[in-house]
């Protein structure tokens, strides 16, 4: 069963008057579980389809469907909501709050969300640190801490709500490639043990080595779409 | 949730301190002025009102107008015994009145001549005359004696006068001759700002004698009401009542009396007697149209610095939010309503205004102590704009948390377009923003 599909999408951005195609009638879906890949060089489009299955950006043609809902039905408000109980964001940079510690750049999903005490919290919060290996930190704010560092609370942020899938668009693109192995690690880990659905971005070979299926993509189309599992699983036989 | 949102404010006004604590202390010296020239308006007020309302004017007066041609006019009453029981009966609101003479006279001494409005009064009659007064040399019982004159410190200064020294009052009747008197100085108060400037008290049959007048004419009546906030009212009704029982009232004025004998009365056609209806608030019609005066001086001052400062909220926000657009777009992607980013960012600039405020208000509180504690004096030109002798901040709780909540208020409103327009951010454009 899909968690995402994506019918039939284009995506053109203005650049002055000139119309700029970032995605071209692409179709993709990726079921519950799946520890998905999207490779290609930059400008293939590998943002553009993240940020349209986030739902933090709108096609100009087609559909996505996120966990059963149409996302072009849906109010700002709703998507909005859809985002924060849904779908977890790892970003390239980061993106943590400078002026909470780490703890707290966690726990503040649980609290955009509302309906746990303090306690529930604490727990779900230090469980993930402790998971994602950074629990000593809790205390530190983000610029106390190393590139790989901040990632893994980055990871812990993105799976404190439980999503049903988590976006990762280049998680490894400032980190150096031991850390960012890591970090692919720890993810594929979180897959393994959650059976939460992650897609990733990456251009490294190496990374996307890692993923359960791997789709291509260039010049904003689907190139090819490969199960890296069944081959695994083929190879082994 | 609150908490973290504070926490999150307060750490990213703490991030950029020189820019926060300019704006800031913008703020505050905004609030500290305000409250500053506010409490420096009603120290003045305050010191007028509490004194005039027992030297000068009742909470209503009943005074008049005696015009033997049409060109002349003096400031009497005649029959006032039969007024005053014509006002007792329709003023059930009354707690006690007083009768006092009015006249001026050029007051003469060995060294030097001064003019003075004289107030005369019956000691005896007048309950809270020696509350408002501080007297500093001889008796106040004394004054009741005839042949007695109370002066302030400021006049008996400039006369060159002491207790029990002897004074020559010269002063045109109504008829138009001169008179003189020697009178006593039974006493000399401290100065009450402006009113001690050119007031002086004299024992009322004296001044009676002074002008030759019959012991049943007066100067005014002063009403004094329980609850002063009925003058309008009951002087609206006693005009009418007085009409009615056959005297001629004049049309209310809001003008000091000293003000209608000098311009309206002479030049108006008609001789006799008219009575004259006057609240407190018409005898000091000037000084509350300075007070105002200083009042609109004072709000488009902190207009002008309030724009400025809304100005300077405007630019930080920007900055800030051009800052932090990044953040915003990745709060926005995490599950963040646009309502929590304007709450956000309206919540810190609520905590700016009313830190900014707290700390004007504060310092405002301790220049005012200071100086109050200080008891700085004022020069004499001064003192009679001023109305009082010393510098004096009245401070009053409700208006100077009015004054910081306002400004608050103001500064919060200036961040409502910035935070919106933060708000407002699509959360890709924001994400990938480059700045």
């Amino acid at each position: 069963m899909s968690i995402v599909s994506v019918e039939h999408v284009s995506k053109d951005y203005m650049l002055g008057k000139t119309v700029v195609p970032a995605l071209r009638d692409v179709s993709l879906a990726v079921g519950k579980g799946e520890f998905l890949s999207i490779a290609g060089p930059s400008g293939s489009g590998k943002t553009t389809l993240l940020n349209l299955v986030g739902c933090v950006d709108t096609p100009s043609a087609g559909r996505v469907i996120v966990a059963g809902q149409d996302t072009a039905r849906l109010s700002e408000r709703a998507l909005t909501e859809l985002r924060l109980r849904t779908i977890g964001f790892i970003f390239q940079s980061f993106n943590l709050v400078s002026v909470l510690s780490v703890f707290q750049n966690v726990e503040f999903p649980l609290l955009l969300q509302g309906g746990q005490t303090r306690k529930e919290r604490a727990e779900r919060v230090l469980a993930l640190l402790d998971a994602v290996g950074i629990a000593e930190h809790a205390r530190h704010r983000p610029s106390e801490l190393s590139g790989g560092q901040r990632q893994r609370v980055a990871i812990a942020r993105a799976l404190v709500t439980r999503p049903a899938l988590v976006l990762a668009d280049e998680p490894t693109a400032n980190l150096d490639s031991e850390t960012g192995g890591n970090i692919i690690d720890l993810m594929k880990e979180m897959n393994r043990r959650d059976g939460t659905t992650f897609i990733f971005s990456t251009h490294d070979p190496k990374v996307m080595a890692h993923a359960s299926a791997l789709v291509r993509i260039e010049d904003g189309r689907i190139s090819s779409r490969e199960d890296l599992d069944a081959a695994r699983r083929a190879g082994g036989r | 949730m609150l908490g973290v949102d504070l926490m999150i404010a307060g750490r990213n006004l703490a991030r950029h301190t020189r820019r926060n604590l300019f704006l800031g202390g913008a703020l505050a010296a905004v609030t500290a002025l305000l409250v500053l020239l506010g409490a420096l308006t009603a120290g003045m007020e305050s010191a007028m009102m509490q004194s005039a309302t027992t030297l000068m004017t009742g909470h209503v007066n009943v005074g008049g107008f005696f015009k033997i041609t049409s060109g002349s006019a003096a400031p009497l009453v005649s029959q006032y015994p039969r007024v005053l029981e014509a006002v007792r009966a329709k003023v059930p609101e009354l707690d006690y009145a007083t009768v006092r003479g009015r006249g001026w006279a050029k007051a003469v001494s060995e060294h030097v001549s001064m003019d003075l409005v004289l107030a005369g009064v019956d000691v005896a009659h007048e309950p809270t005359f020696r509350k408002v007064l501080h007297v500093v040399d001889g008796d106040l019982e004394a004054l009741a004696q005839p042949g007695t004159v109370l002066l302030f410190e400021g006049q008996a200064e400039r006369l060159k006068l002491k207790v029990n020294d002897v004074l020559t009052l010269s002063a045109p009747t109504a008829r138009g001759v001169n008179n003189t008197a020697d009178v006593r100085v039974a006493a000399i108060a401290r100065n009450v700002g402006l009113l001690s400037a050119f007031s002086a008290f004299i024992q009322a049959d004296t001044l009676r004698e002074l002008y030759g007048l019959s012991p049943a004419t007066t100067g005014a009546i002063h009403l004094y009401l329980r609850d002063p906030r009925d003058a309008a009212r009951v002087a609206a009704r006693l005009r009418t009542a007085l009409a009615e029982a056959g005297y001629r009232v004049m049309e209310p004025e809001a003008q000091p009396y000293w003000m209608k004998l000098m311009q309206t009365v002479p030049s108006e056609d008609w001789t006799g007697q008219k009575l004259d209806v006057t609240t407190a608030d018409d005898e000091m019609g000037q000084f509350k149209q300075f007070i105002l005066a200083l009042r609109v001086v004072t709000g488009l001052l902190v207009v002008i610095l309030m724009v400025v400062v809304v100005i300077g909220i405007l630019n930080t926000l920007a900055i800030a939010i051009r800052e932090r657009t990044r953040e915003i777009g990745a709060l926005r992607a995490i599950g963040m309503q646009r309502r929590k980013v304007l709450w956000l960012f309206v919540l810190e600039t609520a905590l700016l205004g009313l830190l900014g405020t707290a700390a004007g208000v504060a310092v405002a509180l301790a220049v005012a102590g200071a100086v109050n504690a200080a008891g700085i004096a004022l020069p004499e030109a001064v003192q009679v704009f001023l109305a009082q002798e010393r510098l004096r901040f009245l401070l009053d709780p409700g208006a100077i948390a009015a004054d910081a909540l306002v400004l608050a208020a103001i500064a919060v409103a200036a961040s409502v377009f910035p935070a919106r327009r933060a708000a407002r951010l699509k959360p890709v454009t924001a994400m990938h923003h480059v700045g």
